[in-house]
């Protein structure tokens, strides 16, 4: 499928759904042939207005609406909800729950990046790295289902703590499992550093230089690989992060492939963490009592989701109620970077490198492409640009 | 006083040289890597340009928030871990502030929600265009202003879609 | 049982749409297909396009923004066509009923012929309600 001359402009829905039809874009490409000129952003599908929704529920209630901002890295908004509310009471977690709390975000990451590489997989056409590695995947499900009582969306960290303790049995459960995922990474380690498929679609692929990272504000994984190191569980440490030892993972290579890299290192360094957080799990309660007013207060919170940079803000009023919630999700914070480094590229290279920041799906979706000569516009489907890159790949 | 404590005393004392200590009005050491202060509207842009100097250069987000007859729009700078936040408040009923986005480029989306969601307005930014709201959206609702309850906002929307 | 209808039964293809969720549904509807569940045993095809589909499967709660393109793609499905609602936002509007941007439910857009409860609704629940969606098309 070659990109027709007559029309070469074109709408394109990005996500993993289907959609079928032309409606406002999220994305506008200016193209010049097969290259890419211009990018401009636009969000909104899935805008629900929970801010403010969380202006109208209690401290507690808003934990729930809370966790289902985004089902992939909820307990990153949990974490970083009940430690807002921490701090504006002025109280600590005792330290069984900041170990506890640190596990399950260790295991939150692991689950996150192998959901990655599976997606990132799927998109150059790797369907077997999609189906190994969600069903390694699965090894972590089955812990956090085991500690918390649910596959996604758990229900554990609480104002105060963590709702339930981590039992000697799933103790056990959790190391036989890191040491499985520890192999499988290893694997796959391994196995893209030689991949020759994978390594031509990544290697010099959306490339974001440091000094654009670091003007346009890009966080997490996107950031760390292009050589920065900026990690808020040692720059703003939280939890147990502080008296966890681990390594910052960084890679100079400014493309999608170093992006890779980070991933599955920081899976790495995850595993060792919940090994480390294990061992030296301090005994003792795992939550204290809370008030349910909130003093008058301005607090701020941040946790490195697996996305990066995740923050919180609360405005408290002596009330149960917040009276402004703010949250700023990685995501957004990438969108900029991605808008750059999309530049310059190839119209094959969007899908990849819009999967290299790993774009929660909730924030994004729709795609626009405009020829900057023709000024023409069409839609493609989401799978006719996948089957189109996969195509234009192959023939180079 | 510890060597962290010292140097975000520094980091104040240095702003407040640089930009006037009549321009900050309100200054809290909350804790560690914890800084926040209020400036005048008028200072904003010397108070960012100083700051961002100073390696203030990463802009983590900018949270407005309705104080009922005023507007505070606060921006959350951050330099390895160290988040400074600057609040500036605005009328309601004129509630325009320039951009930041010639100092720090990454502030480009915020602004764009903060209008959208808030409707305030920074002059000098590329494109304050819709980020969040959906294409039909009335002109003029501001969500997250306090005066409209949820309830509100839903009958308002669908008066017009 | 007539052809079509076997081949319907045998073979259910499948459209994923997300009309405004938090994704925990998305990611368990995919890993509905990984090795672990394994949905193609029951003969179900996660297709692209409207057109080839037979089930709609709907995740979210409909957000403003989505609900005329829900409503374009149902239509667009060929007769017989059945809709499903994963997950407890796409059944009600869950846990985002105060929030303005949105319709609270697939069942406020389209009709709906099974709904699959859970936050987020898990893969052998996905499985279990497919399979109860076959059994209606058989009986038909």
């Amino acid at each position: 499928m070659k990109l027709p001359e007559s029309e070469t402009t074109f709408q394109i829905p990005i996500g993993p759904q289907h959609p079928a039809l032309a409606e406002s874009e999220n994305f506008t490409f200016t193209v010049d042939g097969e290259t890419v000129v211009d990018v401009k952003a636009r969000l909104g599908y899935v805008h629900r207005g929970i801010e403010k929704a969380l202006e109208n529920g209690t401290y507690i209630q808003n934990l729930y609406l809370i966790e289902r901002i985004c089902g992939i890295c909820s307990h990153a908004h949990t974490l970083c909800y009940s430690q807002n509310i921490d701090e504006a009471l002025g109280i600590e977690a005792p330290p069984r729950a900041r170990f506890i709390r640190t596990i399950v975000a260790e295991l939150g990451r692991v689950h996150s990046h192998y959901l990655w590489l599976g997606l990132a997989g799927h998109e150059i056409g790797f369907d077997t790295l999609f189906m190994y590695t969600w069903r390694d995947r699965e090894v972590v499900m089955d812990l956090q289902e085991l500690i918390t009582g649910n596959r996604v969306n758990f229900a554990l960290f609480t104002i105060g703590g963590v709702r339930r303790d981590i039992t000697p049995y799933a103790i056990e459960q959790v190391r036989k499992g890191v040491k499985t995922l520890e192999e499988r990474i290893q694997y796959y380690k391994k196995m893209c550093a030689k991949e020759v498929t994978l390594l031509k679609r990544t290697v010099g692929v959306g490339v974001l230089k440091p000094s654009q990272a670091i003007n346009l504000c890009a966080v997490g994984p996107l950031l760390r690989a292009s050589g920065v190191k900026r990690d808020i569980r040692k720059d703003d440490p939280h939890a147990a992060y502080d008296e966890v030892p681990f390594n910052v993972i960084t890679y100079d290579g400014c493309d999608v492939a170093s992006r890779l890299f980070v991933r599955v290192d920081e899976v790495v360094e995850s595993l060792n963490i919940i090994r480390y957080a294990l061992e030296h799990l301090p005994d003792g309660p795992i939550r204290v009592k809370v008030p349910r007013r909130v003093p008058t207060h301005e607090t701020i919170s941040r946790v490195e989701a697996p996305r990066g940079e995740l923050f919180h803000y609360v405005k408290s009023n002596g009330t149960d109620k917040p009276e402004r919630y703010k949250v700023r999700t990685p995501t957004l914070a990438n969108i900029p970077s991605v808008c750059e480094m999309l530049k310059g590229g190839y119209v094959a290279d969007i899908p990849i490198t819009l999967a290299s920041i790993d774009p929660c799906f909730c924030c994004t979706d729709r795609v626009a492409i405009v020829d900057a000569v023709k000024g023409k516009k069409r839609v493609w489907t989401w799978e006719q640009l996948s089957r189109y890159s996969e195509k234009w790949h192959g023939r180079r | 006083m510890s060597p962290a404590q010292e140097n975000q005393v520094n980091i104040i004392e240095g702003l407040k040289e640089r930009i006037g200590g009549g321009n900050v009005l309100e200054t809290r050491i909350a804790r560690v890597r914890r800084i926040f202060l209020t400036v005048k509207v008028e200072a904003l842009k010397a108070a960012v340009n100083h700051l961002a100097a100073q390696g203030f250069k990463h802009i983590t987000t900018i949270s407005g928030i309705d104080l009922g007859d005023s507007i505070g729009v606060v921006y959350h700078l951050d330099r390895e871990g160290l988040q400074l936040s600057v609040k500036v408040v605005v009328p309601e009923n004129n509630p325009v502030l320039p951009t930041i986005t010639d100092i720090i480029p990454g502030a480009v989306l915020y602004e764009r929600e903060v209008h959208d969601l808030l409707g305030v307005v920074f002059e000098g930014h590329p494109d304050l265009s819709r980020l969040v709201l959906p294409e039909k959206w009335p002109d003029g609702l501001y969500p997250l202003r306090k005066k409209h309850s949820v309830e509100d906002i839903k009958r308002m929307v669908n008066e017009v879609a | 049982m007539g052809l079509v209808k076997w081949a319907r039964v045998k073979s259910p293809w499948v459209l994923h749409i997300n009309t405004g969720a938090c994704n925990a549904c998305d990611i368990e509807v995919l890993a509905a297909l990984t090795p672990r569940f394994d949905i193609e045993r029951f003969g179900v095809l996660l297709k692209g396009s409207p057109r080839h589909a037979d089930v709609l499967v709907v995740t979210g709660t409909v957000t403003r923004q989505v609900k005329e393109r829900l409503v374009r793609v149902y239509e667009q499905m060929p007769e017989p066509k059945f809709a499903v609602a994963v997950g407890g936002c796409a059944c009600t509007a869950g846990v985002f009923h105060a929030c303005y941007n949105v319709y609270g439910g697939v069942d406020k857009a389209i009709p709906v012929d099974a709904y699959i409860p859970g936050c987020p609704a898990k893969p052998e629940a996905i499985l279990d309600g497919v399979v109860k969606l076959l059994a209606k098309l058989k009986g038909d």
